[in-house]
């Protein structure tokens, strides 16, 4: 029973991670250049598939882990150079239909390029097993997730704080305008934002993969549909605020799963949803808003 | 209204609307006939599923067109139309196999097309309200997402309903009742109901809002509540052509309800143009036509000399090219912000001038004032305004002025209702403005001109004008003659037909007090008139300016840095510095106090002693 309760906070903690590093990198975005990016789920398809081929060619795992990150975050660059910047003066529905555009194509490419069906992902088996704690045992996978979860957590707010890049992006999304009087390129900035917005992705990508072991072209989909409603509770474009909406979603999925009665199990979805339309009524600006510099 | 002996609104709604509307309907309805009689029953069943497809774009239109807000959700909506209606018109027999564990309450009903719309409406408003609700609280961006989740949630929720729906497995046995004349009458009632609708009153306000949120709510339109009712609206229309376009496919699943579908609509729409309803319908028959010929090149195509390779998708790749290169190159879709309608029947209406409203606003006693009565704000330990006490008389020029960072923005705000005072408080007329929110204080009585100039830039100037003086309760009849006539004042009638984002900056500025002056406010509140105006500019609007003081009973509170204008204009002055205020009097008595001599020459003067040192 024990085992059970325990299992269950872990695989809530866990999932809800995923969400939060997903929110993350929407509202980094989303913070700087105002876009709700629809190919966030994209860049996560990307770095499964880089992960795919890793373990496929026998790399070492940690370089493929590696590798298929930094594929997410590159990928995230070029879609910025390629899709986005043409567009820097547009509003914020413009952006967004372009994303979803990008999303659309990049989905189809992927379809055709690789493959429709799923294809496995052998990881080893020590990732498949569970860790001994005394008389409990825990999943391996949950368990290194929320590990990983919290390291890029406390790194991304150590750059964040203390780096000037960090310190400027964080400038950037209060208010644009500062940038120029900082003297920092605003092509930087937010290539720098995308590209941390592509690892985060990558990151996630690779946890979702440790725990489904297998990848396909609609594999983001999902997951990034969560994480917009994650970064919506939590306040869009607030950073602590996709943290923490990433986490009310996760929980709050694990614990309808756990205890919904049978015949309302189909319906988890619904009433996670529910549960985050009422937060907003509740908050319209999200848990913990945006701050942002009005001009009248 | 008449104007050179043609009748400019019908219904008070422009004529143009309703013969463009016409047209539009004609042309569609030539081509769905067209394809029947060259393509026999292909032609038949092609020309009904674009005439769903126009029907359910403009249903998106309504919302997403005049709001701004494009709706992921609206295609799920159309899943809960369809489900409704085809439960209802479902044979008995067939119904008794499909779906053995429905409830009995629905069971057998077999009826009518018309009572299973009937039905589905209410159905449609309901789940309308219920969405609405919050959808409506959020900001422009969070909104759109609301709508992603409304998708996944009705998703589940059909799919979850299997007693109901047979859950992802095929729902089969709807018959077949939406014929070509079904869905024609569907889309010519559409068509005219998205351009109808357009022109409303609120239709015109949502619009306005889409444009400037800011300037929206300062003319009076609460915006929550606009999006809220066409939302609603929209919504219905929405699940009724999802019934029709059930009736039509038969047999169906959730997922045809899906992502898919509204990917489809939202292209359209935005190919064609989100903010017109002609280009929605162009949309529709052009991407409609793209689609087709790449279905047939989904298998391959053989040129004769090689064969393309079979691409899975190529539709959706179609699309989201064609998404892509349309926000690209054409932000506003291929047909721009135009409607199509007969030039011929375009006439500009007569000016008038405003009759007393017999319901608000100008019923409040001519000497009451606007009373600043010690109001204090404090962000975090700064205090951007001291304890402030003045008054802006009726029939007066008031002059605020005060070096950069003395607080007048935050006065302003303050008295507009956009910043809550942290003690201290604004009236107008015994109602504490700084207690209303933002749009109720167009209402009170008050009517004001932004620093940073908010119009409704892809509004025509009349419209913007327009939308104002219906704020105030007037019919759009009136309205519109009020419009001309404030438009006249400021010497901008010429060009009342264009749109506000082909002024140059002084027009700018004039159309925007034009827009404030609709309302007629017994105050009005002009934040830098002047700034960006030349010298010949400033002289025409500070005349424009002293005969509005003489023709209305009108008290204006002007924030100016041009001493010039200022002092020309005011009958008194208060200044303001640091927060607190220093000087208060006629234009003489404030320039030569010594405070105010050393607020503004004092430290330019110890400025210009560093800068020389």
């Amino acid at each position: 029973m024990m085992d059970i309760i325990l299992q269950q906070v872990l695989n809530a903690i866990s999932l809800g991670g995923i969400y939060a590093l997903l929110a993350l990198g929407l509202a980094v975005v989303f913070s700087i250049v105002g876009l709700i990016n629809f190919a966030h789920g994209e860049l996560m398809t990307v770095a499964g598939y880089v992960l795919f081929l890793g373990v496929l060619f026998a790399l070492p795992l940690p370089f493929a882990v590696l590798l298929a990150i930094g594929a997410a975050a590159l990928a995230a660059v070029l879609t910025e150079r390629l899709a986005f910047r043409p567009m820097r003066k547009a509003d914020a529905t413009s952006l967004l239909l372009t994303s979803f555009a990008v999303s659309a194509i990049l989905r189809v490419l992927f379809q055709n390029g690789i493959s429709a069906r799923p294809k496995p992902v052998p990881l080893p088996s020590a990732l498949s097993g569970t860790v001994n704690l005394g008389p409990v045992h825990l999943g391996a996978v949950p368990l290194a997730s929320i590990v990983v979860t919290v390291l890029s957590l406390v790194t991304l707010n150590l750059f964040l704080k203390r780096t000037t890049m960090g310190q400027a992006m964080r400038a950037a999304a209060e208010d644009f305008q500062v940038l120029r009087l900082m003297g920092i390129k605003a092509n930087r900035v937010i290539a720098v934002a995308f590209g941390l917005s592509g690892a985060l992705a990558g990151i996630s990508a690779v946890l979702w993969v440790a725990q489904r072991g297998s990848v396909d072209p609609l594999m983001g989909f999902i997951p990034v549909l969560k994480a917009f409603v994650a970064a919506v509770i939590g306040g869009l474009g607030s950073l602590p605020g996709a943290v923490a909406g990433g986490f009310v979603l996760g929980i709050s999925e694990v614990l309808f799963q756990a205890f919904l009665p049978e015949a309302a199990l189909p319906f988890r979805d619904a009433f996670v949803l529910s549960v985050v339309i009422a937060i907003l009524i509740w908050r319209p600006e999200g848990l913990i808003p945006a701050k942002t510099a009005r001009r009248s | 209204m008449t104007c050179g002996g043609a009748v400019r609104l019908w219904l008070n709604i422009p004529v143009t609307a309703w013969t463009g509307a016409a047209l539009l309907s004609l042309g569609v309805a030539a081509l769905a006939i067209g394809l029947k009689l060259v393509l026999g029953l292909n032609g038949e069943n092609m020309a009904t599923l674009v005439l769903l497809q126009i029907s359910a774009v403009l249903a998106l239109a309504i919302f997403s067109g005049n709001s701004g807000i494009v709706s992921f959700g609206h295609s799920a909506f159309m899943g809960v139309g369809a489900y409704t209606a085809g439960l209802l018109t479902m044979a008995a027999a067939a119904q008794k196999t499909a779906l053995p564990t429905l409830p009995a309450w629905l069971a057998g009903h077999e009826t009518g097309l018309l009572v299973a719309l009937a039905a589905t409406a209410v159905v449609g408003a309901v789940v309308g309200v219920i969405s609405g609700l919050p959808l409506s609280r959020l900001s422009t961006g969070s909104a759109a997402i609301g709508t992603l989740a409304f998708l996944i949630i009705i998703h589940v929720s059909l799919v979850g309903a299997r007693d109901f729906t047979r859950g992802s497995q095929t729902f089969y046995g709807v018959p077949r009742l939406t014929t070509l004349w079904v869905a024609l009458a569907a889309a010519i009632l559409m068509i005219f109901a998205a351009r109808l609708f357009r022109e409303t009153r609120l239709g015109l306000a949502l619009r306005a809002s889409r444009e400037n949120e800011v300037a929206a709510a300062a003319i009076g339109i609460n915006m929550r509540q606009s999006r809220f009712l066409a939302w609603v609206a929209s919504i219905t229309c929405a699940t009724l052509i999802g019934a029709l376009y059930g009736h039509y496919l038969g047999a169906f699943s959730p997922k045809d309800f899906y992502f898919d579908l509204i990917f489809t609509f939202i292209a359209m729409l935005i190919v064609g143009g989100l903010f017109s309803v002609s280009g929605a319908v162009a949309g529709v028959l052009m991407l409609a036509l793209v689609i087709q010929l790449l279905r047939e090149a989904e298998a391959g195509v053989d040129l004769g000399f090689a064969t393309l390779p079979q691409i899975f998708g190529l539709p959706q790749l179609g699309l989201g090219l064609a998404l892509l290169l349309t926000i690209w190159t054409r932000p506003n879709g291929l047909s721009g912000l135009g409607e199509l309608r007969l030039a011929s029947l375009t006439r500009r209406p007569d000016e008038v001038a405003p009759k007393p409203l017999t319901l608000q606003a100008q019923t409040t006693p001519t000497k009451q004032s606007l009373a600043v009565r010690d109001v204090t704000v404090r962000f975090g330990g700064l205090t951007a305004l001291d304890h402030i006490t003045f008054d802006v008389p009726m029939g007066q020029v008031t002059g605020l002025i005060g070096p950069n960072g003395a607080g007048k923005t935050t006065l302003i705000n303050v008295i507009c209702g956009q910043q809550r005072p942290t003690s201290g408080s604004v009236t107008l007329g015994g109602q504490a403005l700084s207690a209303l929110p933002a749009h109720r204080v167009a209402a009170a009585g008050l009517a004001r001109t932004f620093q940073n100039i908010r119009l409704f830039d892809r509004l025509t100037a009349l419209e913007n004008v327009v939308v104002a003086a219906q704020g105030a309760g007037r019919s759009r009849t009136e309205a519109e003659g009020i419009a001309m006539a404030e438009l006249a004042r400021m010497g901008l009638a010429a060009r009342w037909n264009e749109r506000a984002e082909a002024f140059a900056y002084g027009d700018r500025r004039r159309l925007e007090i034009a827009r404030a002056l609709a309302l007629a406010p017994a105050f009005l509140l002009l934040d830098e008139p002047a700034a960006g105006m030349n010298p010949a500019e400033t002289d025409r609007l500070i005349e424009t300016l002293e005969r509005l003081k003489a023709e209305r009973d009108l008290g204006i509170l002007v924030v100016e840095h041009d001493m010039r204008l200022i002092m020309r204009l005011s009958d008194r002055m208060v200044v303001l510095n640091k927060g607190q205020k220093i000087a208060e009097g006629s234009p003489d008595a404030v320039r030569s106090d010594p405070l105010v001599i050393e607020a503004y020459i004092g430290t330019k003067r110890h400025h210009n002693d560093q800068l020389e040192s």
